[in-house]
This record gives structure tokens, C-alpha cells and sequence, in this order.
């Protein structure tokens, strides 16, 4: 028989990567106590022990442009980002970036060799692996308390007001019910646990959680996608360095060069540019497969100087004999689809009414890539927005959350509502059978993962889609089996991922055009006057409804302009009537 | 496979493998003494293991490994 450990906080945070390590150190600075819960260890789980590639930082003194930032932000993201919070990010990384020196992040040294890779936005890239275990550091010291290896199941709730969290440990299956005035979710975005990507971690747990107890979230059509190699042998030996040669010798099945952009620059002393969108799909789409990187033409030039470069870039190098992947062999690597599923940072989430990460719930704040702040529109805008934007919003979340706090009395928890919820932590485990989750959860990636139902959609795959996962919903997850509290975890997970799927195909098929990363062939072109708006997902008794919120009109493209002006990415079909 | 060995003659028992791992696949032996795989199903291959042991106790393959869908369940 498990046992119970009831935990009382001020400040409860859901998940220890960059957005919550910053929540909760911003939060302690009001004096509360402060507690942090991390499905596995704060510092080193989720997406924020991979962000290393770039942490982008305006700085004036650095001659970084605000408006030419703005206006690339807001083009990229194709005029459905928030701007306030567009705003919010630019203006207070800084603070964040020299919050991180002092703490003592470590950030690559040759300045010159990564500042301006992606042009226009300025980056600079932290030591492989070591910032958010800094940050975890950084928390203890200033007297937060975190617990890690406890997964949150769903949210407490009491009198329309989430009063915290309840969750058990995969080690022992105790119960954990943590009491709290205020909770901020910071527990990562969503995905399948795609198998070529090491984030299999980040399972949708946290807008999970939020759509159970009422929360509407926003953004589900938009995924992240970016050239990667497409099953990367040991991907925590992953080396950034060769992903110069990537777009140089990438072809497509007949050996034709294939870049992954559909409009795309060489990298060179102007960086890549910044359009990151779907032409590998689309080749892949046209039957021109599989995507290779094709090193037959490499000289031993090309390898030294990404030798050189990845050298300089402080990872550990050139062991790509130990890892399997041995470029002076000049073979051909799949490179397409490694991320596949995953969630659009800055944009899919939590729904937040403002740059505070308030959300519909009080007392609920949401942020990192769990919040739905939007600051990135249709399409991620620039490497290193994801972690930067994790601590920027994560920090306005912390602050909120111990305002909130500090107002409010000390929650009351009816008994009957922990009874509840604490029968929905343990019934997969005592289930004698059914179906275990790995298998339904390598049945929701076998429905989910094909490229044409993730990037190149159309209404009816996506209603085909959707048909298989209500049954797994209705049918397969009521009867998951645990055989013990680590399975109990899949069985959590494997459920979260059900429904973030569920949410992902209604918010695809609801919005009616194509815009970024969510391409309808059914609907190929971009439809202004009805889509300047975000999809929200909310649960009404029982049933996901769907709706649209407009984005406010000052934000708007000047309609009087052609749309060709308007948008200079073309989508296949959207000039044919 | 995936993880392929954590070498009991080096490992220390420590415990950094275990919360290196965000999957859950390493746990301390029943007397909390070494490290050992008790989940290589769950392995992605990041090789946050291998890349955090001080005493190199620990392997991974770079051969990568999905169960094949055998049964009903």
C-alpha cells in the first residue's frame, strides 16, 4: 500500500527546466516558500538540457535593431504573434542573459563564431548541457525546495480556483498532493516521443493537466520542425558543428540537391536565414525520398573546417566512430523528420491573457513551452527564441504567481475532490488488464507520425486521424494496465499524449487555410480576413469545443496590400482556383 | 539496443546515472549499492548516462531499438 505525503506551499511549480527554475527563483524573491516538482530531476529533464544551440539576447550595445527584430518576429510568424509579449522578450533578455552570468552559466567563449549565426537575431550559445543545471543550483541556493522524480497527474481545484497539484512518485507509488496558493506550469511542451529525437520526456503532461481542470489551450495546429539527422545514433553527443554542411549536401531520393528550406540562403558571413519551413516534406510529399545527406562530394576540407567548428564550439568531438556515424565513410544519412510532433515553442500552450502568463483558471500560470504565449506566430522565428523565451516568460510567471500568492488565504482542499483525483493517479495500476501503454502509445505514433498528418495535412487524413484517436480515447486508454508505478507513468503519459493529439487534429482541421508550419492541401492559401486569429481548445462537459480568437486588429497586415506582399512564401496549390 | 551496460565492477553507486536519466531507466539495486537497467525499453539514447558517469561505468549503443508489435496489447 502506497502512502501519502501531503506537501503545503505558496508557490507550487510544475516542471524544473528554464521556464521553472526562473519562475521559482523570481518568486522567491518575495519570500515565500517556493517548491518545485519535476516528473524527473529539475536541471536535467525535459527540452532545456538540449537548448544549447543558440540563447538569442537583444542588446542594443551589440547593435541589434528592436523594429527590424519586430518586423522579422512578426513576418516569420506571419502576423499571428503576440506582440506584446514579442516586446516582452526582446526587452528582458538581457536582464535574464547577465541574471545567467552571475549564477555562473557558462557560455561559449569565441563570441564571433555563433553572435550573429541567424541574422537578424543575436544569440550566443551556453556550454553543452550545463545551463539548466546551473539554474537548479541557482534555485537551491536561494531556499527553493524541489522535489524531483514526482509526476504531476492534474490540477487541485476548489471553488473554480487551482489550489495546486497531485501527483505520485514513479520510485515508491506514493501519492503526493501538494497544497498551494498558486501553481505555475512549466512542465514542456507536447510530442509522440518521437524515436529519433531524445525528448520522449515531454508528453503533453502539463496542457494536460490544464484542459482537465478547464484551462483553454491554443496553438495545437503548430508544430516544430528543423533539419536534423533523422535517427541521431546518441543524441546527447549531438554535434551542432555539422549542421553546416547539412543544407550544402542534402538531396533528395535522385540525388538532386534538396534544401530543406523552400527559400533558403547559404551559410556564409550572412548566417542562415531565418525561414525554416517545409520543403523536405513537401519533396518527400511529391515522392522524391527518402532525404539524405549525401557526403559523397565532401572533400577533407569540408570535415576539417566542421571539425573545426565543432571543436570550437565546445562540445565533445569527433567521436563519430564510438557513436556510429563515421563521416570519412562519405555515406548517405536520412536527415528528414527527426523532431517530428513536436510542439511550437511560444506558441502552443496554456492560454495567457497577458504578459503576466495569467491564464482562465486563478491562481494558474502557464509558461515556457507549456504557456501559449504566441510570441512566435505560425512559425518557430529564430533558433534560441525557445530558451530565452522559456526564461522570460517563466521569470513573469514566478512573478505573478507570488503577487497572486501573497493576496490570497491559504487553500482549503475538500476531501471528496483529493479522493477523486486520487482514484484517477492509481486506476491503470490496479487494472489487471488491458492494454499496456507502450503498446497504445506505439499505436498513437503509428497514427500520428506520418509527415502527412503532422506538416502536409489535409481535412480528410486529419478526420481519418481523429477517428482512430477517439477510439483510443474512448476505447484502449480507459483500460490502460500498470504493472507498476514505472509503468504507471507510461499510462499517465500515454493518456496525455491521447489527448494532445485529439487537440492537435481539431485545431488543424478547424483552421480552414494554410499559414507557417500548418499546411491544409485542402486549403493552400492564407485566409486573412477569417484566420488573424489563434484556435483555442476547451473542455465542455466532456466534449473538446474549438473556437477562434481574433488577433487584435492594430496587429493586422495592411489588407489593402496584394497578397503576394503580404506573404512572400509560397505553399504549393495556393495561386490554383 | 540502447543502454547496454553499467560495468558493476566500476560502477560506484553513486546514483548521478539515475538522475541523469529523464526516462526511467536506471534504478539502484535492491540494496542501493549499484546502478543497474531495470527499463531499457524506455532508452532514447541521449546518453546523458554515459556523458555523466565519473567512473565510465556505463555503455551506450548507438544501435537503436523499437519492440516490435507482437501482440494484441
Amino acid at each position: 500500500m502506497s502512502s501519502e505525503n501531503a506537501l503545503e506551499t505558496d508557490v507550487l511549480v510544475i516542471g524544473g527546466g528554464i521556464a521553472g527554475c526562473f519562475a521559482a527563483i523570481k518568486a522567491k524573491e518575495q519570500g515565500l516558500d517556493v517548491t518545485i516538482v519535476d516528473k524527473a530531476y529539475a536541471g536535467k529533464s525535459g527540452a532545456s538540457i538540449a537548448a544549447q544551440i543558440f540563447w538569442m539576447v537583444f542588446n542594443p550595445e551589440w547593435t541589434d535593431n528592436f523594429d527590424e527584430l519586430m518586423d522579422t518576429f512578426v513576418k516569420s510568424g506571419e502576423y499571428i504573434n503576440n506582440r506584446d509579449w514579442c516586446e516582452v522578450i526582446l526587452k528582458d533578455s538581457l536582464a535574464i542573459y547577465q541574471d545567467m552570468v552571475a549564477w555562473g552559466v557558462e557560455f561559449h567563449p569565441d563570441w564571433s563564431e555563433c553572435i550573429h549565426m541567424f541574422p537578424p537575431f543575436t544569440g550566443i550559445r551556453p556550454k553543452f548541457r550545463k545551463a539548466a543545471p546551473v539554474l537548479r543550483k541557482q534555485a537551491e541556493k536561494v531556499g527553493v525546495k524541489i522535489i524531483d522524480r514526482v509526476m504531476c497527474t492534474d490540477l487541485l481545484k476548489q471553488d473554480g480556483k487551482i489550489v495546486g497539484a497531485i501527483g505520485f512518485s514513479y520510485d515508491t507509488g506514493d501519492l503526493y498532493v501538494f497544497k498551494a496558493k498558486a501553481t505555475v506550469l512549466t512542465a514542456g511542451g507536447s510530442s509522440y516521443k518521437p524515436p529519433q529525437f531524445a525528448m520522449r520526456s515531454i508528453t503533453g503532461d502539463g496542457e494536460g493537466m490544464a484542459y482537465r481542470a478547464g484551462a483553454e489551450i491554443t496553438g495545437k495546429e503548430f508544430l516544430t520542425t528543423f533539419p536534423t539527422i533523422a535517427s541521431y545514433p546518441l543524441w546527447g553527443r549531438v554535434t551542432w558543428g555539422y549542421l553546416n554542411l547539412f543544407p550544402r549536401f542534402a538531396t533528395d531520393g535522385e540525388g538532386n540537391r534538396a534544401l530543406p528550406f523552400s527559400d533558403y540562403l547559404e551559410p556564409g558571413p550572412e548566417g542562415f536565414r531565418r525561414e525554416w519551413k517545409l520543403n523536405w516534406e513537401f519533396l518527400v510529399h511529391a515522392g522524391r525520398g527518402p532525404i539524405l545527406w549525401d557526403l559523397t562530394p565532401v572533400t577533407d576540407d569540408d570535415i576539417k573546417e566542421a571539425q573545426r567548428a565543432e571543436t570550437k564550439s565546445g562540445y565533445r568531438a569527433i567521436e563519430h566512430e564510438r557513436i556510429g556515424l563515421d563521416l570519412n565513410q562519405r555515406g548517405k544519412i536520412p536527415i528528414a523528420g527527426g523532431p517530428a510532433g513536436y510542439s511550437q515553442a511560444g506558441q502552443a500552450g496554456v492560454w495567457v491573457h497577458d504578459t503576466k502568463c495569467t491564464t482562465s483558471l486563478p491562481g494558474l500560470y502557464a509558461a515556457g513551452d507549456c504557456g501559449g504565449t504566441r510570441y512566435n506566430g505560425s512559425f518557430l522565428t529564430n533558433p534560441g527564441l525557445g530558451t530565452s523565451g522559456s526564461a522570460v516568460t517563466g521569470r513573469r510567471a514566478g512573478g505573478a504567481a507570488a503577487e497572486y500568492a501573497l493576496q490570497v488565504e491559504k487553500p482549503v482542499i475538500a476531501k471528496e475532490e483529493i479522493g477523486r483525483l486520487k482514484k484517477l493517479v492509481y486506476a491503470s495500476a490496479e487494472r489487471k488488464s488491458g492494454f499496456s501503454p507502450r503498446w497504445v502509445t506505439q499505436l498513437l505514433q503509428n497514427t500520428m507520425m506520418p509527415y502527412f498528418i503532422l506538416y502536409i495535412r489535409h481535412g480528410e487524413r486529419l478526420q481519418a486521424a481523429l477517428t482512430m484517436v477517439e477510439f483510443l480515447r474512448d476505447h484502449l486508454v480507459p483500460k490502460l494496465t500498470a504493472k507498476d508505478p514505472h509503468e504507471l507513468r507510461l499510462a499517465h503519459e500515454t493518456k496525455n499524449m491521447v489527448l494532445s493529439a485529439e487537440m492537435m487534429l481539431r485545431s488543424s482541421l478547424f483552421r480552414t487555410e494554410s499559414r507557417g508550419l500548418h499546411y491544409r492541401e485542402d486549403y493552400p492559401r492564407r485566409d486573412d480576413p477569417t484566420w488573424l486569429a489563434w484556435t483555442k481548445v476547451k473542455d465542455e462537459r466532456g466534449r473538446m469545443k474549438v473556437s477562434r480568437e481574433p488577433v487584435p486588429k492594430e496587429w493586422w497586415p495592411d489588407l489593402s496590400k496584394p497578397y503576394e506582399e503580404r506573404y512572400d512564401l509560397r505553399f504549393p496549390g495556393e495561386f490554383v482556383e | 539496443m540502447s543502454i547496454e551496460r553499467i560495468d558493476p565492477e566500476l560502477c560506484t553507486g553513486c546514483g548521478i546515472c539515475v538522475n541523469s536519466c529523464p526516462m526511467d531507466v536506471i534504478r539502484m539495486d535492491e540494496k542501493g549499492e549499484k546502478a543497474i537497467i531495470k527499463y531499457p525499453e524506455e532508452c532514447m539514447c541521449c546518453d546523458y548516462c554515459e556523458l555523466d558517469c565519473p567512473v565510465d561505468a556505463i555503455y551506450v549503443s548507438p544501435e537503436k531499438y523499437a519492440p516490435l508489435m507482437v501482440s494484441w496489447c
